[in-house]
């Protein structure tokens, strides 16, 4: 226990005996997490512009005059069960007839003597879908029914928006991944100055026999506490940045900035430990080798 | 005990030990005389095992430098106390907390470290002078520190690599009496100086080294 707060408190005081080091290391996090932080924001307001139109994406099917009203309830069954559709609404003759009434104000029947509008279905897809949505297989699948006169839908828009959405994604993935990279080599570059500074203290520490876990700790505990004041300021800063840009876009197209402030600092905070924690072990490991 | 078999270690740009045969027992109190560069910080350098004899081995205890692997070699030194001639003490804390790290590195409590150092402090002659960095103190005062840092642990061994290099000879006499003060409570010395006037006529063995050999012992 004693040990342990040794080591705790070798941390801390390492961050008044090296500021200019601190400051570098926590104004390089600073940097790195905001950065990381405004691209996760920004792909989950794009996320969720994506689930909206998928909300809205919709097929819509029309069958054969001859088919049956119980047939096209069991196909209608049938298309619940197709992978990626999450539900359907199916419209009678009767009620393609009250629709109809409804839109125009005249019963259908009084002006043809019968009914000619056919039944049909609207096949709704699932919003949540991590990789690019294809509605292509399920529109296959829907017209490979014999019962199916036509089928109607927004392929060609669905199919553009996917695939940027997926590009931006992939570019964000890749953008993240080499910042969070970077970041790692700028904080262990960092550190190594800090040892380099300490040289003396290392090899005292190991002249006393002291374990290796024992010399790396200070500076490990040192890296993670220099994330962590990167992470609170980084944060700090999204939260007033996004606060001040969502009344923005709110008064301009109604459009509120979704995120969650705890969610924020919680990733900011594990990413900043990760990130300070690896840089600083590196730099002690080649160092120690 | 140490002992060192055939143990030779030669550095790349030349120079190093060959051939070391010795046996220090436990208790002992011995000289290692010799030339600047004749290799005796080599020797004792393989001692704590900072290096390993490329040839040969030496064993210290239950320690073989053939056998040990590198996450036991702390284990090792946590049984030595070393002295070395340009202290090594850290600047950035006082002297209290300079030798009070030893005890971190062993995990002792912090009450058992205060007491520790205290009397520590006091066995070298430096009580009330916890609170002084080492800037503060005379080159004779920073070797004694060292000497504490070295004996708060209860080593039982002590290796000091010219540790009067920097000392004027009065300052240098006193810290051999203090030495030998800690040879008699039971602690192994080995000390390498060049200055033979320093050693001569103490009643101490003494082992001469020449040119990385073993010449007298």
């Amino acid at each position: 226990m004693d040990k342990m707060m040794f080591l705790l408190s070798e941390g801390v005081k390492n961050l008044w005996r090296h500021k200019l080091t601190a400051f570098t290391a926590i104004f390089s996090t600073f940097l790195t997490l905001s950065v990381a932080g405004s691209l996760m924001i920004v792909g989950q307001n794009t996320n969720k512009i994506i689930e909206y139109l998928r909300g809205k994406y919709k097929i819509e099917v029309f069958f054969k005059e001859n088919v049956s009203d119980k047939q096209i309830a069991s196909v209608v069954e049938e298309f619940n069960k197709i992978n990626g559709v999450r539900s359907t609404t199916l419209i009678s003759k009767a009620d393609a007839g009250k629709i109809f009434k409804s839109q125009f104000g005249e019963n259908i029947l009084d002006i043809i003597g019968y009914n000619p509008l056919p039944a049909s279905c609207v096949v709704n897809v699932v919003k949540f879908q991590s990789d690019k949505m294809n509605i292509m297989p399920i529109v296959e699948r829907i017209k490979s029914y014999p019962e199916v006169d036509e089928v109607q839908y927004q392929g060609r828009l669905i199919y553009r928006i996917e695939t940027y959405y997926q590009k931006f994604v992939q570019i964000m993935t890749v953008l993240l991944i080499l910042i969070l990279i970077i970041s790692v080599f700028i904080i262990s570059n960092t550190v190594r100055l800090t040892i380099i500074a300490k040289k003396e203290l290392i090899q005292a520490l190991q002249l006393i026999g002291a374990t290796r876990s024992f010399v790396k700790a200070p500076f490990v505990i040192e890296g993670v506490f220099h994330g962590l004041i990167g992470a609170i300021l980084a944060s700090a800063f999204l939260i007033v940045g996004l606060e001040i840009g969502s009344g923005i876009t709110d008064s301009i197209i109604k459009l509120k900035i979704q995120y969650s402030p705890f969610v924020l600092i919680g990733i900011l905070s594990f990413l900043s430990v990760l990130i300070s924690f690896l840089g600083s072990s590196r730099a002690i490991s080649r160092f120690l080798k | 005990m140490i002992r060192l078999d055939n143990a030779s270690y030669s550095y790349t740009k030349g120079s190093g030990v060959s051939n070391i045969n010795l046996t220090i027992g436990d208790d002992e109190f011995a000289f290692i005389i010799g030339p600047t560069g004749s290799g005796k910080t080599t020797l004792l350098r393989m001692v704590y095992m900072d290096l390993l004899p490329q040839v040969g081995k030496v064993v210290v205890d239950e320690f073989d430098s053939k056998k040990i692997k590198s996450r036991k070699i702390p284990f090792l030194r946590r049984k030595i106390g070393m002295v070395f001639q340009d202290y090594h003490l850290l600047d950035d804390r006082n002297l209290f907390d300079n030798i009070a790290l030893s005890l971190h590195v062993l995990g002792c409590a912090k009450d058992e470290i205060v007491d520790r150092v205290t009397e520590s402090l006091e066995e070298v002659g430096l009580d009330g002078k916890e609170d002084r960095y080492p800037e503060e103190l005379s080159g004779g005062e920073q070797q004694r520190a060292c000497i504490a840092r070295a004996l708060v642990k209860d080593p039982d061994i002590i290796l000091a690599d010219e540790p009067t290099g920097n000392l004027d000879p009065v300052t240098s006499f006193e810290f051999i009496k203090l030495l030998e003060e800690v040879n008699r409570e039971g602690t192994t010395i080995i000390m390498a100086s060049h200055d033979y006037n320093l050693i001569k006529g103490r009643g101490h063995r003494i082992i001469e080294i020449q040119d990385g050999s073993v010449r007298q012992s």
